[in-house]
């Protein structure tokens, strides 16, 4: 009797769900499909934010999804090709990195889907040999984040200094790191010839990794003049290790994405600087440009999307406008 | 009348253990989630969808085989993941960097992954150094040596021939599928059909009885655990082969996902049982289950918390059985 009325109401709820899940699927304009790495992230989620905020805005049905952590490269796949199923008319990815969501990227194409590379972790090479045509990529400049990091960097030092500089490189084999290593790492040559690159090692996007090259590198250099890293989550592990290694104060230490955490840091005076990327902008820039695409509209295959140094002067005084962008 | 349909089910019961070597629990599991997903999404049930579960489900499902030839022989591997990155690097080096054919290319790949588990089959046999130590270490040893060899980045670019066994599609079917359920099919035979199957098991069972009837069982692990490194390989063929690239980073936490399929579909942790069909339906009850949250847009951390919580209830009805079969 009792497990009848249970199967009952059980019945009962999801024939329930699914009514309501039909009829928020009004496709009018058809639904646009949202693909992150994680939203632990706070870069990320911000990036989400932005990108629901503005289909939001617009009126627009979407979907979002993420996977459990930057490296699960698989399971991204996977659930990039459930999310065709679904059959959206745009396809927005955060791809983890250059090659993973090749198959599902070429399905969506041969649908006529329009595909946005968010944030640039798509190789336009490795896409020319797959045939696999997007509609645009949009992103920070990546080797430009890297290049202001060293202009600030030398800024701090002086372009007649001497010493070492470490840098902490993002996820092996992931474009955006890559760019940002090679940006500063070139920029800090020409401005600040004496001070030398002592280790470029990959932490992973991941705060215990950086904090344990930072603390073996700092054994090995105990004279370390700056650290850079290709993201925040790394250079805020750096900075744990400095001053767990009292050297508080003694290392600028610059990261890149200006999240919550990092600007929480650098208003405490622990992080002396971050490259921000404005991924809420991001975010919001691409479902505008994707939906003027869809509707015709001609788009540039390659939106730029500018960088701000964040350090405590500039956050203190409030008065640059795009800080009301930095989530 | 309560007497006669428990009876019938201890019947069902024991023709599938006996006939079909699969708990009838587990794929009862699997069509209740079926249907409920099925009710839960108007995408689920489609051709396509299907193909996506099998295709998603192909590279552990493979891991999940070499997992329970291994657990069933009261072993480990808990390299399986490393490898399979390691072997797709291998591969994609192979075919690029020296411009090797398809046949060779592949050749490698699966040889790279034969190599670490014989490593493995080696020090756990020769120098009694325990399987989970062993594994453990070749897990960090074959990832480190997989981001030697591609230098920390993705090798792009495999031969066309080699790019169709992850890619092709014969008869609107994924090559991957189609490798995954041959060698699906016939490690089941091996496994419930065939004397080395039954030596595996005797093994996982009791050791020293294995020994006593004549057995060598530690030849015979050793080729276990090369058996076992071979399928890594073969999985780490099939990722490579779909994105058409050797990713140092594939596989990752890959080993623990393969066990846990392999529990869900009846292997026991400490060896003596297992089946490969039963390892399938494990390995596709949480294909089942991550594709329907996906089509949902359910975020996986909750996935991860639906796998964790169907492995504990799959384990505890398997004890509840060991436990009512041993009441005299």
């Amino acid at each position: 009797m009792t497990i009848s009325t249970k199967m009952t109401t059980v019945g009962a709820a999801a024939i329930a769900a699914v009514l309501a899940a039909g009829a928020a699927n009004a496709q009018d304009e058809g639904e646009y499909g949202i693909l992150m790495k994680t939203l632990a992230n706070p870069f990320w989620g911000a990036m989400g934010e932005g990108v629901e905020d503005g289909a939001e805005e617009a009126g627009l049905d979407y979907f979002i999804q993420a996977v459990e952590s930057d490296q699960a490269a698989e399971n991204q796949l996977n659930v990039c090709n459930t999310m065709l199923q679904r059959e959206p008319v745009a396809m927005i990815t955060a791809a983890i990195n250059s090659t993973n969501l090749l198959p599902c990227l070429s399905q969506a194409e041969e649908a006529g889907i329009a595909i946005v590379d968010l944030d640039g972790n798509l190789d336009p090479e490795i896409l020319a040999a797959e045939n696999i045509d997007i509609t645009f990529s949009i992103g920070s400049d990546n080797v430009q984040a890297g290049a202001q990091g060293a202009e600030y960097m030398v800024e701090q030092l002086g372009s007649d200094a001497t010493g070492s500089i470490l840098v902490i490189e993002g996820l092996a084999g992931n474009v955006t790191g890559e760019q940002r290593a090679q940006g500063f790492a070139d920029r800090l040559g020409e401005l600040a010839p004496g001070l030398e690159i002592v280790a470029s090692l990959p932490g992973d996007w991941d705060r215990g990794k950086a904090a344990n090259i930072t603390n073996d590198i700092l054994t090995r250099n105990p004279n370390l003049l700056g650290i850079f890293a290709a993201n925040d989550g790394m250079a805020l592990g750096a900075v744990e290790s400095v001053f767990g290694a009292n050297k508080g104060g003694d290392v600028v230490v610059i990261g890149v994405d200006g999240n919550s955490d990092a600007v929480q840091s650098i208003q405490d005076g622990r992080l002396t600087a971050s490259v921000a990327q404005l991924p809420y902008l991001v975010g919001k820039l691409a479902v505008e440009n994707v939906q003027a695409s869809i509707a015709g509209e001609d788009v540039p295959d390659r939106i730029t999307v500018p960088t701000l140094v964040l350090t405590q002067e500039v956050l203190e005084a409030g008065e640059e406008p795009m800080l009301e962008f930095v989530k | 009348m309560p007497m006669t349909d428990e009876r019938l089910w201890t019947r069902v019961q024991s023709f599938s253990i006996d006939q079909l070597h699969i708990r009838i629990e587990s794929l009862i599991v699997l069509i209740l989630l079926g249907a409920l997903m099925a009710f839960l999404s108007p995408f689920f049930l489609s051709v396509s969808n299907f193909m996506n579960i099998l295709l998603a489900t192909s590279t552990i499902g493979v891991l999940a085989i070499a997992a329970t030839f291994v657990l069933s022989s009261g072993g480990l591997d808990l390299s399986l993941g490393s490898v399979l990155g390691l072997s797709g690097v291998v591969g994609a080096a192979v075919a690029v960097k020296l411009n090797a054919p398809m046949p060779i290319a592949v050749a490698a790949t699966i040889g790279a992954g034969a190599a670490a588990g014989l490593v493995n089959g080696l020090i756990i046999t020769r120098a009694f150094v325990p399987a989970f130590i062993v594994t453990l270490g070749m897990l960090g040893v074959a990832r480190g040596l997989a981001l030697v060899i591609s230098d920390g980045r993705v090798i792009y670019g495999l031969p066309d021939a080699m790019v169709y066994l992850g890619q092709g599609r014969p008869l609107g079917i994924p090559m991957p599928v189609i490798i995954f359920v041959v060698t699906a099919v016939a490690m089941h035979v091996l496994l419930a059909y065939t004397r080395y199957g039954r030596h595996t098991l005797a093994i996982g069972d009791s050791e020293n009885a294995a020994r006593t009837s004549g057995i060598n069982v530690d030849r015979h692990r050793l080729s276990l655990y090369v058996l076992s490194g071979a399928l890594a390989g073969l999985g780490g063929l099939l990722f490579a082969t779909r994105i058409n690239s050797g990713d140092p980073t594939a596989g990752i936490t890959y080993e623990l996902t393969a066990i846990t399929a392999a529990i869900i579909g009846g292997t026991n942790l400490f060896g003596g049982r297992g089946s490969i069909l039963g390892t399938m339906i494990g390995a596709l009850i949480m294909g089942v289950l991550q594709n329907g949250l996906n089509l949902l847009a359910v975020q996986s951390y909750y996935q991860q918390m639906a796998i964790g919580a169907v492995l504990v209830f799959a384990v505890f009805i398997d004890q509840w059985h060991v436990r009512k079969e041993s009441r005299v």
